[in-house]
C-alpha cells in the first residue's frame, strides 16, 4: 500500500499464560503490518510476551470523568470494607453471648 | 475558576506527588519545562549511540558482538520511547531531529567523547550507564506519568547492560598487561566527563524541575549516590579513579572530590566537546541519506 | 545420524556446508549490524537490529556444530582466518550501501537461505536438524519483515522503485550463488535435493512476486567464484574491522 502519515499505535501485552492484557506504551508507524512488526521489537523481543494487541490510539475510546468514576456518594454497601468494622464488632458480641470467646474465624 | 488558581492547584497537587497525564490540563510552563527535559533525555539517547557504534563491527567475540549490539539496539529503543513521550506534549519528532541536528537542543556531556579502545566500550558500559541509572531510578517517580512510566521500562533494560560493562572490565582486568593498561587509559580518560556528567549543584529552591517533581533528586545528591556505590567497586578490582582528593568523610559519608571542570561541561554541552561537530554531521548525513525513504513511507496516500 | 556414522567425503562435505552457511549468517549479521543507530526510522533501526543479531546468534550455532565436526570453537573460527579462507556468498561481499540495496539483499537472502533451510530440516544429521528447525522460526519474522519493505518499495513511488529495481539488477547475480554447492550431501541423506534444485525452488517461489511487482528476475547461471577465495575489498575492509581488537592482542581474552 502507498504510504500515509504516521499513527500512534497503543501496545497490549500478557506477560505470562493467564495473565492480564496490560498497557505497555505506544509507537510510531506507518501501517498495521509495520506496526506489528515494531510492537513485536519493542514489547517481545526479550521474549518478555506471549501475546501482543496492537490498537490505533484513534480507535480506543476513553473515559476519565470522575463524575462517572469517583461518584461522590457513598459506596461502602458495594465493598467488603464497608462490612469489616461492622462485622467485628457483632462477632465478638455473638461469641460473648455463646461463650465461645478465643474461637478463630 | 482563573488561570492561576488553576496554576497553583497544579503546583500544589504535583508538590504533593499527584501525577500528570498527556491529556491532562497543565500550566504552559510546566509542559515547556517536561518538554525540554524528556527531548534532552531522548536527545542524549539518540546521540549515545554513536560512541559505541563503531565498536559493534570490533566487537573481538560472538558473544561481545551480541551484547553490544543488544545495548545499543536497547538506547535506539530508549530513544524511541522518549521521543515519544516528548511529542505527546506537543512538539513533532521531526522538529526534535531537525533542532537536535541543527545544534538548537543539547545532548548529555559523555556522549561527545571519543572511544579510543575496546577498553572505552566496557568503562562506559559501566560507569556512564551506572551514573545514568542513578538520575534515571529517580526519575521513575517523576511527576509526568508518561515520563515515569517509560523510565520504569529504560531501568529495567539498562541493569543488562552495567552487567555486560562490568563483565568486560573485569575480563580485561583479569588478562593480560596490555589489557588492564588499556582499562587504566580508559578511565583516565572517562574520569572528568563521569564527575560532570549529574551538572553543577544547583540551589534546590531555584530548581522548577525540582519544584513540579519532573526530577525528584539534585545533581549532587545523584553525583553522590554515583560515588558511594561505584567508587569501591572500582577500587576492589585494583583501579584508582585518577583524582588525589577524592575521598569519603567517615562520619557524614560525603565523598569529597577535585571541583570537576565547569567550564568544560559548558563547553563540551553547548557544541564545542571533541566529537560534537562530528557526530551531528554524520547524523545529518544519515538523516539526508535516507530522507527519501521517509518519504516513501510517510507520503500522503494517492488520490482515492 | 551422528557424526561417526559418516564416511569422510561426506564428513568433509559436511563441513564446507556448514562453513558456507555459518559465514553467510556471520558477514551478513555484520553489514547489517552497521544500519544500528542510523536506520531510516527510529522504530525500523530497532527491528533492523533485531534481524542482524538473530544472523549472529545463528552463525554462532552452525559454527559450534562445525567445532563439534572438526575441533575448535566458535570465536577462533569466525574470526581466526585470513579473509581469503571465508566461505560465504558473494552476495555478502557487498558493502550496506543504501536502504534499497540492504533490503533487497537482505530480501535475496532470506528467501534462498529459507529453501536452503527447507531442504535441511529432515536432515539425517541431527545435530544440524535441530538448529535449523528454530533457525526456520526465527526467520519466519525476516521473511514478514522484507516482504513488507520490498513491496513498499517497489510500490512507493519512482524513486524507491528505481532504487529497488537497480539493487537487484546488480545483486541477482552473486544471489544465485548462496544455493550453489556440492550434492555429496544428497546421498547421505543430509539435505534432502541437491542444490540446484533447491535453486529452482526458491526461484519459483519468488517468480509471482517479482512478476506483480515488475521486478528483475535472475540471470540463468551463477558467477564463477561463488565462495572466495577472491574477495571484495568492502569484506576486506570489514575483516580489518572484525579481527582488529583480537589482532592487537592475539594473547587475550576478551
Amino acid at each position: 500500500m502507498p504510504g500515509q502519515p504516521m499513527q500512534v499505535y497503543e501496545v497490549f501485552r500478557r506477560e505470562r499464560e493467564g495473565g492480564p492484557m496490560q498497557h505497555a506504551g505506544n509507537l510510531l508507524a506507518p501501517d498495521p503490518e509495520l506496526a506489528t512488526h515494531y510492537a513485536r521489537e519493542f514489547y517481545g523481543r526479550r521474549q518478555e510476551s506471549v501475546r501482543l494487541w496492537i490498537v490505533p490510539r484513534a480507535a480506543i475510546v476513553d473515559l476519565d470523568d470522575p463524575d462517572l468514576l469517583q461518584p461522590p456518594f457513598d459506596r461502602s454497601f458495594k465493598k467488603p470494607v464497608g462490612y469489616s468494622t461492622e462485622i467485628k464488632a457483632k462477632l465478638a458480641q455473638a461469641r460473648s453471648r455463646a461463650g465461645t470467646e478465643q474461637v478463630e474465624p | 475558576m482563573s488561570e492561576s488558581r488553576r496554576v497553583q492547584d497544579f503546583n500544589r497537587h504535583v508538590a504533593a506527588g499527584g501525577k500528570v497525564e498527556a491529556t491532562d490540563w497543565m500550566p504552559e510552563e510546566y509542559r515547556r519545562a517536561v518538554g525540554r527535559f524528556v527531548e534532552m533525555h531522548a536527545n542524549s539517547e539518540l546521540m549515545g549511540v554513536l560512541p559505541e557504534r563503531e565498536w559493534i563491527l570490533r566487537a573481538p567475540t560472538l558473544k561481545r558482538k551480541l551484547a553490544l549490539s543488544a545495548k545499543v539496539q536497547d538506547e535506539v529503543g530508549h530513544a524511541q520511547l522518549l521521543y515519544r513521550v516528548a511529542e505527546d506534549l506537543g512538539k513533532p519528532r521531526e522538529a526534535m531531529l531537525a533542532d537536535l541536528l541543527a545544534g538548537k537542543t543539547k545532548f548529555h556531556n559523555v556522549f561527545h567523547y571519543p572511544t579510543e579502545s575496546w577498553a572505552d566500550v566496557g568503562i562506559i558500559a559501566w560507569l556512564v550507564d551506572a551514573a545514568a541509572i542513578v538520575a534515571q531510578q529517580a526519575l521513575r517517580e517523576s511527576s509526568y506519568a508518561p515520563y515515569g512510566r517509560t523510565m520504569k521500562k529504560i531501568c529495567w533494560e539498562e541493569s543488562v547492560h552495567i552487567l555486560h560493562g562490568r563483565d568486560v572490565v573485569l575480563t580485561m582486568m583479569n588478562g593480560t598487561a596490555r589489557q588492564r593498561a588499556l582499562v587504566r587509559d580508559a578511565l583516565e580518560r572517562w574520569w572528568g566527563p563521569l564527575m560532570q556528567m549529574h551538572g553543577p549543584r544547583t540551589d534546590p529552591a531555584k530548581d522548577r524541575d525540582l519544584a513540579w517533581r519532573i526530577k525528584n533528586k539534585d545533581n549532587e545528591t545523584l553525583r553522590q549516590e554515583f560515588l558511594t556505590v561505584y567508587v569501591p567497586r572500582i577500587r576492589e578490582i585494583g583501579l584508582q579513579p585518577p583524582d588525589p582528593e577524592l575521598r569519603q568523610d567517615p562520619d557524614s559519608g560525603t565523598w569529597r572530590y577535585t571541583e570537576p571542570d565547569w567550564k568544560e561541561l559548558y563547553a563540551v554541552v553547548t557544541g564545542h566537546g571533541p566529537r560534537s561537530a562530528e557526530r551531528l554531521e554524520f547524523r545529518r548525513l544519515n538523516y539526508a541519506e535516507t530522507q527519501w525513504v521517509r518519504d516513501t513511507v510517510l507520503a500522503a496516500p494517492l488520490a482515492a | 545420524m551422528s557424526a561417526q556414522a559418516l564416511d569422510a567425503p561426506v564428513r568433509a562435505a559436511l563441513a564446507g556446508l556448514l562453513l558456507a552457511m555459518a559465514d553467510d549468517e556471520f558477514v551478513l549479521g555484520f553489514w547489517d549490524s552497521e544500519w544500528t543507530g542510523i536506520a531510516p526510522l527510529l522504530e525500523e533501526d530497532v527491528a533492523f537490529a533485531s534481524l542482524a543479531q538473530d544472523e549472529i546468534g545463528h552463525a554462532q550455532a552452525l559454527y559450534q556444530l562445525l567445532a563439534d565436526l572438526e575441533g575448535g570453537d566458535p570465536d577462533e573460527l569466525a574470526f581466526g582466518r585470513r579473509p581469503e579462507e571465508y566461505r560465504h556468498a558473494r552476495l555478502l561481499d557487498h558493502p550496506r550501501t543504501d536502504w534499497a540495496f540492504s533490503v533487497a539483499r537482505r530480501f535475496l537472502y532470506d528467501t534462498a537461505d529459507a529453501a536452503r533451510l527447507d531442504a535441511l530440516a529432515a536432515s539425517a544429521y541431527e545435530p544440524l536438524a535441530g538448529v535449523v528447525a528454530k533457525m526456520r522460526r526465527e526467520e519466519t519474522y525476516h521473511l514478514l519483515h522484507m516482504h513488507a519493505w520490498v513491496e513498499r518499495l517497489a510500490t512507493g513511488g519512482q524513486e524507491p522503485r528505481a532504487r529497488l529495481v537497480a539493487a537487484m539488477e546488480r545483486l541477482w547475480p552473486d544471489a544465485l550463488c548462496v544455493l550453489a554447492g556440492v550434492d555429496l550431501l544428497v546421498e547421505a541423506g543430509v539435505l534432502a535435493e541437491p542444490l540446484a534444485a533447491v535453486r529452482r525452488r526458491w526461484l519459483a517461489g519468488l517468480a509471482p512476486e517479482l512478476e506483480r511487482l515488475g521486478l528483475p528476475s535472475p540471470p540463468a547461471t551463477p558467477p564463477a567464484g561463488c565462495r572466495g577465495p577472491d574477495r571484495s575489498d568492502d569484506f576486506r575492509w570489514l575483516w580489518e574491522q572484525f579481527t582488529m581488537v583480537r589482532r592487537s592482542d592475539p594473547e587475550a581474552v576478551w
